[in-house]
């Protein structure tokens, strides 16, 4: 009884990965639709749009021409995909890349016998300037863009390398999910709901996306601490999380 | 020929992808010493900045109001709010004949309002 009782929590549990997400109304905003974006931000399983908690997080802010801001004041709790998450809307005052980034508190999962924390972060261009599309935030593990994070077609590949308390990693392994939204396609295998690619020895991954949408690509590693579950030592996986747009061909 | 090939030549340079360096243009509303001022900046999508260009303001009907030159990517000029109420507009030409614009809108003019 208890095995069946253990098996049916184990199918019930949604085969995809964890995404820290952040997600704007927009990744390039022309000066003609507006001055600011709007973003949602959650922790979730985007491509069965299966939301989580998320917690305040211990930082959110913007990067831009070199100078980081704190905005953790101004996040709005919300609901997203049915869970507690934030939204905030931000002026962009100058033209740009702007840099969004997240640092939640470590996430207790109990499948997983680890504490996750993934380190989000999305660009967005404003006003047709691309200035600082490759910037590196310094954050503790991040996804450093070598193709721009945005203006991407669907089909183009994404770049990027994996870099962890700054330095590449070897061989990473970098999971890659679609923001389904309304669930607009299924997958014809569980494995393909999260693909899972390695970089190369200089901790560089390539991805090609099939189609438009959002993109989520989570670099994930342990770190060397450990923390306390219940007074015992559990690992802690570190995310480099990036979200990137592909656009539609025209 | 020689003449004619030299034309062809001129005439297909002219007619080049303008988009390989675009310019793009920023204006804003600062303080400064004389008062309010319209800031402008510009800079190729390259990232490099225009030498010299003009600047032409037009209001919200499409009157021209003034035209200033730009100079190593900037220009500056006083605002005057009575014409630009219903915004300006404020188009760059570089000196290679790029163009790009800005539209200060009213709500630019009055941010937080």
């Amino acid at each position: 009884m208890f095995r069946l009782a253990l098996l049916l929590l184990l199918a019930a549990t949604p085969a995809a990965a964890h995404y820290g997400m952040i997600i704007p109304s927009d990744p390039m905003l022309a000066q003609e639709e507006g001055r600011s974006v709007d973003l949602t931000i959650s922790f979730s399983h985007p491509f069965e749009e299966d939301g989580m908690i998320l917690e305040r997080p211990e930082a959110f802010t913007v990067t831009h021409d070199g100078e980081t801001a704190g905005l953790l004041g101004d996040l709005s709790e919300a609901t997203v995909m049915d869970e507690p998450g934030y939204t905030l809307t931000h002026e962009l005052e100058r033209p740009g890349t702007h840099v969004f980034a997240m640092t939640p508190v470590p996430y207790w999962e109990p499948a997983e016998d680890a504490f996750i924390q993934h380190f989000t972060k999305t660009y967005v261009s404003a006003y047709g300037d691309d200035e600082g599309w490759d910037a590196e935030l310094g954050l503790r593990t991040e996804i450093v863009p070598l193709s721009k994070p945005f203006g991407l077609w669907a089909g183009n590949v994404f770049q990027g390398i994996v870099h962890l308390e700054g330095d590449p990693v070897p061989y990473a392994e970098v999971e890659v999910e679609f923001y389904n939204v309304g669930q607009q396609t299924s997958a014809p295998s569980e494995l393909m709901i999260t693909q899972t690619i390695k970089a190369d020895a200089d901790g560089v991954f390539t991805y090609a996306a099939p189609s438009a949408g959002w993109w989520g690509f989570a670099a994930l590693n342990t770190a060397p601490e450990t923390m306390d579950q219940d007074g015992e030592a559990k690992a802690v996986e570190l995310g480099a999380v990036i979200w990137v747009h592909f656009e539609a061909w025209q | 020929m020689i003449r004619g090939t030299l034309a062809l030549i001129v005439a297909l340079a002219l007619a080049g992808p303008a988009m390989a360096h675009r310019v793009n243009v920023f204006a804003s509303v600062q303080d400064g010493k004389a008062g309010e001022e319209v800031v402008v900046e510009a800079k190729f999508s390259t990232g490099r900045i225009p030498a010299l260009g003009e600047v032409r303001v037009e209001d919200a009907g499409g009157a021209v109001l003034a035209t200033y030159p730009l100079e190593d990517g900037a220009a500056r000029f006083p605002l005057d709010r009575e014409s630009a109420a219903g915004g300006l507009s404020i188009t760059v030409r570089t000196d290679d004949d790029h163009e790009g614009y800005w539209l200060l809108t009213p709500a630019d003019l009055d941010p937080g309002s």
